[in-house]
């Protein structure tokens, strides 16, 4: 299968910490791909240097046959890449309409995308007019995965969904997710390797800023030993 | 409902402790005086939120503290003058300005045109300062040599402050229309916009090696553009007599409008060149940018003192508020129409029509324009976004330096708009500025510095305050244990808005309508 995102040997540094001493993995059009690893060890700061929040200062990103490390975060945005990031940054003084609106990339796109939306999550139409500041920690985490929805994304990049959230809610995330990985590719940040595993396919573990480790996740479910090491948790 | 109640509690109270303050202070004065002070505060209060409200959203967006937007307030107010009192100057200066600006917007077309070029990494950091070198020698030759009238020292016989006398007497003679010298016009106009064009050359480079090169795309709008504004520059050279004359002979209230529209506009300009090439390389280190805003400030002040001279100068108002008819002071809107009253009657006492109406129409006019622009449009969305999370806009694939851009632009044209509208009022004065500067401070962080409703209540209750205290300054409070009434004195006026800050920043740290970070 043709790699829609691959990343080779990337170095990003935040200020003057080495945060990324060398990540390479490849995702597979299509499918999911969750990154695993301890609290630190560098995943969200993978998410954020594939967007170009934090650029990468060594090391290629390549995003559907392009090389994008070095360009601008919207340009690379605009390629087709959503971001749903950890602590959902929803925007507490626009409406959640607004909220959805705004990652319009051509106008039109919310209505064409409003029934998908809705279908996924009932709950976010009876809120369209509340502020961003009244919603709840899941109806936020609902609205931030529907505003990476409403324009056309090729590739997701999901960061912590089920941090905070009550098992109820992630279970109706989880299902959320499954339905959306039939027409996006998604790369997946989660500790909860019981949320993880549900959902990926391929699993890549960065441990202090290198990805050392990929392969299927039905094989690293079953091998408790590494589970216990890399993840520290079962 | 409860809930936020709750949640508001001390806001509320405050609120309701200032509310029951005003009616106290209303209560001691007769019902003409009141209605006077509390209309000359409002006045106060919108040439302050025209400031405030600028800083609040440049701050609020990008965090950038402009220290210099009580000079952007003046200069507003100098080239409001310069539209209305000499408007030869300005039919003097739009060619050369068009020529530059058409230059540099060949930006794009140089950006397109250097795609496939990948010099050494010494080559690609060095070549566009000796672009800007080029211009500027090139520009400091041609501008030495292009004739405005303001400029010549012959005329310089008549202050600028004889003018504006001149013109509110009605017997000022159009200025003789400066000619080329020692240079020929063609030549002149070419070499400005081959100056523009360098510096648009220059900051295509620079933006090269900052982000890497763009992708070559030809803007065919921005040449069209490019032609038009040439056009239009050579045209305005050429019928330079007739426009000049026009603009002289055209009634006053018009040439008023037209001095705001430039204003605003020149303002809008300044404020995206600032931003565009001073304030977008400074995001990252906050001091500096303090330290950039205040010098340009001081540059701000020195630069108009040389244009324009030392002497503090009058703005004449325009015919359509300084009516004397026989039916002046108006008592009706339709006296007010027919006669152009410059005050109007309101319960036994005069109001000035400029000062006390037109200001806080135009202030109120603005504040309903800015909130629907904030409100109902994909901008004001971005804007809001943007204050809270700029990062998540952009990962949306928005180009929020664009919108940086654009609202500084639009926060320096609000405070240029705020100086010409002061300048009948308060006179011109290289220091006018700064005294505005503080005062919009004061009332962003009484109102919340991010907030926009705060920036327009904090600018009210300032101007109300100080009005407050000017006209009980002259009445006397009558105050229990007191034998003669208490007068507050001339300095307690700037005092007492400061107090009023530090109350409230004491009760409510971030404000009346601040929110915690």
């Amino acid at each position: 299968m043709p790699s829609l995102l691959s990343l080779t040997d990337v170095h990003t540094f935040i200020g003057q910490f080495h945060i990324l001493e060398g990540v390479s993995f490849d995702v597979p059009a299509g499918s999911i791909v969750a990154l695993l690893g301890r609290n630190g060890a560098g995943k969200t700061t993978t998410l954020k240097t594939i967007l170009g929040l934090t650029p990468p200062r060594q090391g290629r990103v390549v995003f559907d046959g392009q090389q994008i490390q070095g360009r601008r975060s919207f340009d690379i945005a605009a390629m087709g890449i959503g971001f749903v990031p950890e602590h959902r940054a929803i925007f507490r003084d626009l409406s959640v309409l607004e909220n959805l609106r705004i990652a319009e990339r051509r106008p039109g796109d919310f209505a064409r995308k409003e029934e998908l939306i809705f279908g996924l999550f009932p709950d976010l139409k009876r809120l369209i007019k509340l502020s961003g500041a009244n919603l709840s920690g899941g109806q936020q985490q609902m609205l931030a995965v529907a505003r990476a929805l409403v324009p056309d994304n090729r590739l997701l990049l999901i960061d912590e969904p089920s941090e905070g959230l009550a098992p109820v809610i992630i279970e109706q995330l989880i299902a959320a997710i499954r339905q959306l990985s039939a027409q996006t590719t998604v790369v997946l940040v989660e500790q909860n390797f019981l949320v993880a595993s549900q959902l990926a396919e391929t699993y890549v573990i960065i441990e202090e800023g290198r990805s050392i480790h990929h392969g299927l996740m039905a094989d690293l479910a079953k091998d408790r030993n590494m589970i216990q090491r890399y993840l520290g948790a079962a | 409902m409860l809930d936020s109640l709750r949640k508001n509690r001390t806001r509320i109270i405050t609120l309701s402790v200032l509310a029951v303050l005003f009616f106290t202070a209303i209560q001691g004065m007769e019902t003409r005086d009141w209605a006077i002070t509390v209309l000359r505060g409002l006045s106060v209060g919108a040439i302050t939120f025209l400031v405030a409200s600028g800083l609040s959203l440049i701050f609020g967006l990008m965090d950038v503290l402009n220290l210099a937007h009580g000079e952007l307030f003046m200069i507003g107010a100098y080239v409001g003058w310069t539209v209305y009192v000499r408007p030869d100057t300005f039919v003097d200066l739009l060619p050369p300005v068009l020529l530059l600006a058409a230059g540099l917007l060949l930006e794009p077309v140089w950006d397109a045109l250097l795609a496939g070029w990948a010099p050494s990494r010494t080559v690609a950091r060095g070549w566009p300062w000796a672009a800007v070198a080029t211009g500027v020698a090139l520009l400091a030759v041609t501008f030495a040599r292009w004739p405005v009238a303001i400029w010549n020292p012959d005329l310089f016989a008549e202050s600028p402050g004889s003018y504006a006398l001149a013109l509110d007497q009605g017997r000022l003679a159009i200025p003789p229309a400066a000619v080329f010298q020692g240079l020929s016009p063609a030549l002149a106009m070419a070499s400005t916009l081959l100056g523009g064009a360098l510096f648009g050359l220059a900051l295509a480079g620079l933006q090269r090696w900052r982000r890497g090169a763009p992708a070559g795309r030809l803007p065919w709008r921005r040449r069209l553009l490019v032609v038009l504004l040439t056009i239009v520059a050579v045209l305005v050279w050429s019928q330079n007599n007739l426009l000049t004359a026009y603009l002289f002979l055209m009634p006053s209230t018009g040439r008023f409008f037209l001095a705001m529209g430039v204003a605003t506009v020149v303002g809008f300009i300044l404020g995206g060149l600032i931003e565009m090439t001073l304030i977008r390389p400074l995001y990252d280190r906050p001091i500096y940018q303090i330290m950039l805003t205040l010098g340009l400030s001081f540059i701000g002040i020195e630069v108009v003192r040389t244009i324009w001279g030392r002497p503090e100068f009058t703005m004449p108002k325009a015919a359509f508020f300084n009516g004397t008819g026989p039916g002046c002071p108006a008592t009706s809107l339709s006296d007010l129409l027919t006669f152009n009253c410059s005050t109007i009657l309101l319960f036994d006492g005069r109001i000035r029509t400029y000062n006390e109406v037109f200001i806080i129409l135009v202030g109120l006019i603005v504040l309903v324009a800015i909130w629907l622009l904030l409100q109902r449009t994909r901008l004001g969305m971005i804007i809001r976004a943007g204050v809270q999370d700029g990062e998540m806009v952009e990962a949306l694939g928005i180009n929020v330096r664009r919108v940086f851009t654009l609202v500084f632009a639009l926060g320096v044209a609000l405070a240029a708009l705020g100086g010409v509208l002061a300048a009948p009022s308060i006179g011109l004065a290289t220091e006018m500025g700064t005294r505005l500067l503080l005062l919009a401070l004061i009332a962003l962080a009484i109102g919340g510095l991010t907030s926009f409703p705060g920036a327009a209540a904090g600018a009210v209750l300032v101007g109300l305050l100080q009005q407050f205290i000017i006209k009980y300054g002259q009445i006397g409070i009558n105050l229990p244990f007191l034998a003669e009434p208490f007068k507050p004195s001339p300095p307690l006026v700037p005092a007492s808005t400061v107090l009023l800050m530090v109350i409230i920043l004491l009760v409510l740290p971030h404000g009346l309508f601040g929110r915690k970070e």
